[in-house]
């Protein structure tokens, strides 16, 4: 699979649980490597690159770290969008 | 700017200790920021209440740790602390610095932020107290460019720190700053991207002495420790005898009850000595360990919450520890493996190993049971049997049967 | 103005390039050490080369003008080197002998303190508090200060039979390490949370606060779509607030601190050992809290007088017993320090051999 196809499955995976679950990395690679029989390396990498770019975003609540897609005040202050 | 007037924490300049209020002082002639930190501290000493909303979610892009989100809830009160947000640089490893490099550190801190740190956090790294969400990536490419990176926070392996080590201390077993350096590097991205489900934290001390208190507060304790003899030098034990009674201050405080002075020699049953340290750290001149070194690995120490808190558990007795680090390095992702499949959100490790059971863990890393491990053997006698387990312990009695001795 | 290239995962600087000249020259050969006193110490190195250290406290809040004026300092008697210690002392050192005087009176002329080497008072491991931490049932630094004000003599000359460690954390999330310290003091909360339940659908989990509860006081308010909590389970832990904002737990007249005693963390002589609860509440008592200052320094003095030479707190209280620690030092004895939580049979005593 196209790595630009697979990011766009992830980013899908993680809108479907917007506002219902608080991902971590894990649940995406397990998730998203089950859902489409990908090696989780693969997925990893294409989720780590989403996030150096600001596509998808950690963040961190209650003690304890998740993947999220970024909020559009978090894009501006990063200079990616205007 | 604003003058607050400080009654309340006024009165934490007074008395002969170092006044952090004097600190915020300092700080606050130029600063903005310290200067609303000041204000806001006299409310909360005025209202005995804290005003920080939990952590936000701040960072710098691509990593997921380093910055811990802070906002006031009084902002509108307080605007320069609004966003305190902090900074964790990465310590050098035993805490040495050059006075050219802590300038550098100050120069662009004053630039982008309080003006405030502590030096250091409880973590270990340098914290770079308060600053605003719009200078984090300034901030981060100024100090990366001049060789400075974050350390870590959230669901992530933390900052690993050490203590002085070989770099000034006679007890070391093993070079904590250079295996604090090596793992450092070798964990970058275990670090500052958190995959675990919680945090974990690598602590490592060059004795029992332990003084970065590793054992009670690092999910990794790494201890140093010896197998071979104490020498004594009988010439320095005469030395101490005059300003010390050996008899009552060493021999008689043995917990092993393994040394004898008879008044002129000190002797020690070596075989016995459980390598506490106390005879050594009183009389460091005349006595020292001596043959193979390494460290004693041990698991899981923790806060009281949830379950109560936890020391550290020794797992692998003794283990050599010298460059490359191969070994310690290949363990510690084998214990992340097992944690990682195991752990509920917000599990530390030893907390993981409670449920699971120790066995579970063990086998997992590899690591047999030992006497070592233990304080005592289990009272109550709600064991497990595998069936390999009873099949082994019957071949042991097929065994006995043909060689006509028993093994227990 | 254009920033610099940032770079990731490049790591810390190399401790080589900060180590001094002479430490790098017997780095992992040293001999022996001696305590010159509370201010300093000497190590001696197979070499025979000598390194003195001078150790300083510091209020770990620090301003970067006071950085520099330890930057100045080290520049001028020890080449710019100079390090801090896991418990926020900054320790200046120096390989010429002939610069170890002027660098003390310096050092005091410029008013910096000296002290916290051997059998005494060093400086206070703590956390955040009010200064920056959002859990903060009090403030840890105004505690630290206070006591160390009071102790003061204890750092700068006097000796004791051991080392007394002191920790101050200031919730029961003990990021400040108390768990294993001669003398601690954790602040608590005592009530039990409110709910802001219309706040709670948007802002938080169910399972994960209902998960949070380390007694399983909290269950789900169908009925709000929010939670409730047993007032009879809940031990105002704070965890619950810490995973949900909404619930808050914060109290200024019920908010206080608790003293713990007799934890140590080497394996000198004994394992290492958790601190014991000893005194369940004292109210909080800004800017100075004189009555948990009052009772840290009567059992510094109740230990000083009564325990053997090398005793931590710890091991003198086990070698006299908590019947009589309790007794030499008049504090009430209370059900607070009667463990229920999860370490009731491990605490409770299980033979009839007291002191009266
Ligand atoms: C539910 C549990 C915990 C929560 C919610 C929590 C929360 C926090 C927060 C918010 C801070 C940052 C304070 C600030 O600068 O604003 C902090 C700092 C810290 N935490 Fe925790 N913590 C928890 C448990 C622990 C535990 C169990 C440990 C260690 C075993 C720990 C160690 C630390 C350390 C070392 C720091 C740095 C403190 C300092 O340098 O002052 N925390 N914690
Ligand atoms: C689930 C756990 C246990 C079960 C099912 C169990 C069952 C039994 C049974 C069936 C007997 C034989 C009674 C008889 O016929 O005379 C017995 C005896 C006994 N059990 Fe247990 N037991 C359990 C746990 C324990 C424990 C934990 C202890 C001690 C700490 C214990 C101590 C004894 C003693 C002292 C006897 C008497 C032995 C004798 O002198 O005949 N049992 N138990
Ligand atoms: C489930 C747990 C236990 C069971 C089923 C159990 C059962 C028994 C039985 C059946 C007897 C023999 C009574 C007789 O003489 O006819 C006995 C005796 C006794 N049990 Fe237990 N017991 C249990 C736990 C304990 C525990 C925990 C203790 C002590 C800590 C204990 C101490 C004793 C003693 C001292 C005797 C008298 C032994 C003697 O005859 O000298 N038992 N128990
Ligand atoms: C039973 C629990 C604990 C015990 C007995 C304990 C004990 C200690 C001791 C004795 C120290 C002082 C070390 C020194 O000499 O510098 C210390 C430091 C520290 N502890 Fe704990 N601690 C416990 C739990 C925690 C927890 C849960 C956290 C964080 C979540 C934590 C974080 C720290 C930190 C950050 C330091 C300061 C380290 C430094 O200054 O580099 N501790 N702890
Ligand atoms: S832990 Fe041991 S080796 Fe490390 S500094 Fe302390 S006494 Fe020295
Ligand atoms: S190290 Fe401890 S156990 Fe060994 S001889 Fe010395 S005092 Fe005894
Ligand atoms: S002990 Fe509690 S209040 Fe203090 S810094 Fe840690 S979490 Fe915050
Ligand atoms: S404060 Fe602690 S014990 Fe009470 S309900 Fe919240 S989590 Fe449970």
């Amino acid at each position: 699979m196209e790595v630009a196809e697979l990011q766009d499955k992830i980013y899908a995976f993680c809108l479907a649980a917007k506002g219902k679950k608080k991902l971590k990395e894990k649940d995406i690679i397990k998730g998203v490597s089950a859902e489409l029989s990908l090696e989780p390396d693969e997925v990893k990498k294409a989720m780590r690159a989403m996030i150096d770019v600001g596509r998808l975003m950690y963040s961190y609540g209650g003690g304890a770290s998740s993947v999220e897609i970024p909020s559009e005040e978090y894009l501006r202050e990063k200079g990616l969008i205007k | 700017m604003k003058k607050y007037n400080t009654p309340l924490i006024d009165e934490l300049e007074k008395g002969p200790w170092p006044s952090f209020v004097t600190e915020m002082k300092k700080a606050a002639k130029t600063n903005e920021m310290s200067n609303d930190a000041l204000g806001h501290l006299e409310k909360c000493y005025s209202t005995k209440i804290g005003y920080w909303k939990h952590g936000g979610i701040v960072g710098v892009l691509g990593y997921g740790g380093g910055v811990i989100g802070r906002y006031s809830e009084i902002g509108e009160e307080f605007p320069g602390v609004a966003h305190f947000h902090t900074v964790r640089l990465n310590q050098p490893s035993g805490f040495f610095y050059t006075s050219k490099a802590l300038r550098e550190i100050c120069d662009i801190w004053d630039k982008y932020g309080s003006g405030l740190t502590n030096v250091h956090g409880s973590t270990g790294d340098l914290v770079l107290l308060g600053t605003k969400t719009d200078a984090l990536e300034a901030i981060f490419a100024e100090y990366s460019s001049r060789g400075w990176d974050l350390g870590s926070s959230g669901s992530a392996l933390r900052t690993p720190s050490c203590c002085v080590g070989p770099g000034r201390c006679e007890w070391t077993n093993y070079d904590t700053l250079g295996l604090t350096y090596a793992l450092t590097q070798e964990f970058q991205d275990e670090m500052h991207r958190p995959t675990f489900s919680y945090k974990f934290k690598i602590k490592s001390s060059g004795c029992a002495c332990d003084c970065v208190a590793a054992l009670a507060r690092a999910d990794m304790s790494i201890i140093g420790t010896w197998k071979g003899d104490i020498k004594i030098d009988q010439a320095e034990v005469k030395n101490y005898a005059k300003t010390m009674d050996i008899n009552k201050e060493i021999v008689n405080m043995c917990p092993t009850q393994c040394m004898d002075y008879d008044g002129k020699e000190l002797k020690i049953n070596n075989k016995e000595c459980s390598r506490c340290m106390h005879c050594i750290t009183r009389m460091t001149k005349a006595l020292k360990p001596s043959g193979e070194r390494g460290a004693t690995i041990c698991i899981g120490s923790k806060a009281p919450i949830v379950v109560g808190s936890l020391l550290s558990w020794v797992i692998i007795p003794f283990i050599k520890v010298e460059p490359p680090y191969t070994e310690l390095k290949d363990l510690i992702r084998k214990i992340w493996d097992w944690w990682d499949e195991n752990a509920k959100p917000r599990e530390r490790i030893g907390e993981v190993i409670e449920m699971k059971g120790m066995r579970s863990f063990l086998e997992a890393i590899g690591v047999k049971p030992m006497p070592q491990q233990i304080k005592e053997p289990r009272k109550d006698p709600f064991m497990f049997y595998t069936e390999d387990d009873i099949a082994a312990y019957k071949a042991k009695e097929a065994e006995e049967k043909k060689t006509g001795k028993y093994r227990f | 103005m254009a920033l610099p290239q940032r770079k990731t995962d490049i790591g810390p600087p190399h401790y080589e390039q900060f180590l001094p000249p002479v430490i790098k020259k017997n780095y992992g050969k040293w001999k022996y050490h001696e305590v010159i006193n509370n201010g300093s110490m000497v190590h001696v190195a197979e070499s025979g080369d000598k390194l003195w250290t001078v150790r300083v406290a510091s209020p770990r809040l620090l301003s970067t003008a006071t950085i520099r004026e330890h930057c100045d300092i080290a520049d001028k008697y020890c080449d710019g080197f100079f390090r801090y210690t896991t418990r926020n002392n900054v320790e200046f050192l120096v390989s010429d002998e002939k610069k170890l005087e002027p660098l003390k009176k310096d050092l005091s002329a410029r008013g910096f303190k000296m002290g916290g080497i051997g059998k005494c008072i060093t400086n206070v491991v703590h956390t955040q508090g009010w200064v920056h931490c959002h859990s903060a049932c009090t403030d840890a630094s105004g505690l630290v200060k206070s006591m160390m004000d009071e102790l003061y003599d204890y750092f700068e000359k006097k000796t004791l039979p051991n080392k007394v460690r002191l920790a101050v954390a200031c919730c029961v999330n003990m990021c400040g390490a108390v768990h294993c310290s001669d003398i601690a003091v954790v602040a608590v909360h005592t009530q039990v949370p409110n709910i802001n339940h219309e706040n709670f659908k948007n802002m938080c989990e169910l399972p994960t606060v209902i998960g949070s509860c380390p007694t399983r006081a909290i269950s789900p308010d169908p009925a709000k779509k929010s939670i409730k909590i047993n007032s009879e389970k809940c031990m105002y832990c704070g965890n619950c607030f810490t995973v949900c904002p909404p619930i808050s737990i914060k109290n200024p007249e019920r908010d206080g601190v608790a003293i713990v005693v007799g934890g140590k963390i080497n394996s000198l002589r004994t394992n290492p050992k958790f601190s014991k609860l000893v005194i369940p509440y004292i109210s909080n008592e800004p800017p100075r809290w004189p009555k948990a200052v009052a009772a840290i320094k009567h059992i510094v003095e109740v230990y000083a007088a009564n325990a053997r030479k090398h005793e931590r707190i710890g091991e003198w209280i086990e070698r006299i017993g908590w019947e009589r620690f309790f007794s030499l030092t008049g504090i009430d004895f209370t059900f607070q320090s009667i463990d229920d939580f999860t370490f009731m049979r491990d605490t409770m005593r299980t033979a009839s051999t007291f002191k009266w």
